[in-house]
């Protein structure tokens, strides 16, 4: 997130810059500043910075949270790149990875796309506040209720399958070896409630109107217009999501531990619980701390290429 | 058929499919809190005449309490983030002095950090304060990690509000305290309602980090304590109450939503703003 950190011009600075005053007397004159600052800096320091060292420096120890600790080098990270319960939770978060993005660089889209193209701007709203108000069910409540619809006796989806005639295909979906993990990817269907759909819909709404006019007047199809002059408009958008969404699977494990806590067997296990369980389960701290280092390098590669690779190609359109 | 409406007929046919489809979980939801075991089991599909409310009242007695812990730890929270990042900020935003950017970049760096990577230490510190078990092992945490994106968000709006209403308050004799709290504060709130809804959304969702730092039941929040109720009344095949336990732990926050609706889109898109 390069442009986060971009600076920017702060004109109306209450102190005149004076470069000639020497540092010791302007930081004097706004010494209430760094006061009130203060409680901002102890928080982070305390609750965010102090964490994330102590895991990054605890990579490097054999340690059990309490009375024993033992620093042994890479032996943490070596053992992980050996663990086959890791590599597979590492498969499982790719795949969990690639399907979110596949799902969010589509559903969502056309949902967004839909009601953008609603001539009726009253009913695009109502759309718009219909999608929302599923975000407002709390997270866990919706994985609850999913759960509820996998359940093996009377969840929804096996009645559904029986009513329709189709009973021979119910089954105990999230104890099911091959499917646990679809049945995961699926909750949510048909995935239209979501920040996405507002964000691209945000997105859509940027576009000034004489683009839209002019591809119109020069005789551009609907769907050429879709490809050749929306998305590349929104494509701040798709950069924004697509990495929200890797960020969000990469490091979330709420989802998989409510609906299966990794199981049948190991099958859905994926880093973040598999960290948990080192760390809560064993008490295995140091190990703990260097899945979590693993995960963090990952995230922060990916960020990295995934700015630069799509920054550049929206400057290729900007030409 | 009017244009508009012949124009927009297919799209309807598709958004109205998709609405269904979203929606029928909830619905299905709703109307089985209403109904007894017996009616559950034999009346899947349908609507029970007259519905029952004895599971509200059996629900009610489980889940309240966690409710009760949720507002109260979410309400705490929120005000902890509006007023210490809205300080931050101001000053951030209104001032230059050695070291602003430093102080700043420090911040910022914060929303690359996952919580995941910070989960371990956090809870052994937590531990090692005593503070287990306590409403402080979730506020205090919730402060801190919820002012960074808040801190970020204020101070590009209040960096941008006209300098003329600061100096001529400063003519007028008012001090730093009051720029901040009769000029800033006011100018911002439509931003710090919006702060406000995402911060109360985020920490009456979180399920881990309770889950690791209230071992004890009577504390547990209602994202924990719902997952709880639910797999217990699930397991019974109970699912009348489960469904009213369900429909009660969403209940404060469509209620928020109703009343705050602008804001809560508001709130939702700033990611795509910033962008």
């Amino acid at each position: 997130m390069a442009e986060l950190t971009a600076r920017q011009p702060l004109s109306l600075a209450a102190v005149p810059e004076e470069k000639q005053e020497p540092l010791l007397r302007r930081v004097l004159r706004c010494k209430e500043c760094y006061l009130l600052i203060l409680p901002t800096f102890v928080l982070v320091l305390l609750f965010n910075y102090y964490p994330a060292v102590s895991a990054l420096y605890h990579s490097l120890f054999d340690w059990n949270g309490a009375n024993f600790k033992q620093f042994s080098g890479f032996s943490n990270f070596i053992n992980l790149a050996k663990d086959d319960i890791f590599w597979l939770a590492v498969g499982n978060m790719v795949k969990l990875t690639v399907a979110g993005v596949l799902i969010s660089l589509t559903f969502p889209l056309i949902a967004a796309s839909l009601i953008f193209h609603l001539r009726d701007l009253k009913m695009a709203y109502f759309y718009r506040v219909l999608f929302v108000i599923p975000l407002v069910v709390p997270g866990v409540v919706v994985l609850m209720i999913w759960r509820s619809i996998y359940s093996p006796n009377i969840g929804l989806l096996n009645q559904l399958l029986k009513a329709v005639g189709l009973g021979m295909w119910a089954r105990p979906w999230l104890g099911d070896f091959k499917l646990a993990l679809a049945a995961v990817i699926f909750i949510g269907f048909p995935w239209v409630a979501g920040i996405s759909t507002l964000i691209y819909l945000a997105g859509f709404q940027a576009i000034p109107v004489e683009l839209l006019d002019a591809a119109a007047i020069d005789g551009a199809s609907v769907w050429a217009r879709f490809w050749r002059v929306e998305i590349p408009l929104i494509l701040s958008q798709i950069k924004l999501i697509v990495i929200l969404t890797i960020i969000g699977s990469f490091q979330g494990f709420t989802t998989i531990f409510i609906m299966t806590n990794g199981g049948p067997g190991m099958t859905t296990m994926v880093p973040g619980l598999y960290l948990y369980r080192n760390a809560m389960y064993y008490s295995k701290m140091g190990y703990a701390c260097a899945i979590g280092t693993v995960i963090f390098i990952i995230t922060l590669i990916l960020t990295y290429l995934n700015t630069r690779y799509l920054k550049s190609s929206v400057e290729f359109v900007g030409v | 058929m009017s244009r508009t409406l012949k124009h927009d007929f297919p799209i309807h046919l598709i958004l109205a499919l998709a609405a269904i489809l979203t929606f029928y979980p909830f619905v299905f939801m709703i109307i089985s809190s209403f109904k007894t075991s017996p009616q559950f089991i034999h009346n899947f599909w349908g609507i029970a005449w007259p519905p029952t409310l004895a599971n509200y009242s059996d629900a009610w007695k489980r889940v309240s309490g966690y409710v009760m812990n949720s507002v109260l730890v979410s309400t705490a929270s929120m005000v902890g983030v509006l007023f210490i990042s809205s300080i931050t900020a101001f000053v951030f935003g209104r001032y230059n002095f050695p070291g602003r950017e430093f102080f700043f970049f420090a911040i910022l760096a914060l929303l690359m950090i996952p919580g995941v990577l910070t989960l371990v230490p956090a809870f052994l510190l937590i531990k090692s304060f005593g503070l287990l078990n306590t409403y402080w092992a979730l506020i205090l945490p919730y402060v801190s990690g919820g002012q960074i994106l808040a801190i970020f968000i204020l101070r590009s709006f209040i960096a941008s509000l006209p300098e003329e209403l600061f100096e001529s308050a400063r003519i007028d004799g008012a001090r730093t305290w009051d720029l901040y709290a009769k000029i800033t504060l006011p100018l911002s709130t439509p931003i710090l309602v919006t702060i406000a809804i995402m911060n109360v959304l985020g920490t009456w969702n979180d399920y881990i980090w309770p889950l690791v730092t209230i071992p004890d039941g009577r504390r547990w929040t209602i994202s924990v304590g719902i997952v709880s109720f639910g797999s217990q009344y699930g397991g019974l095949e109970n699912w009348g109450p489960m469904f009213a336990g369900y429909v009660i732990a969403s209940l404060p926050l469509i209620i928020l939503f109703m009343f705050t609706m602008r804001y809560f889109i508001a709130g939702l898109t700033s990611g795509a703003i910033k962008a």
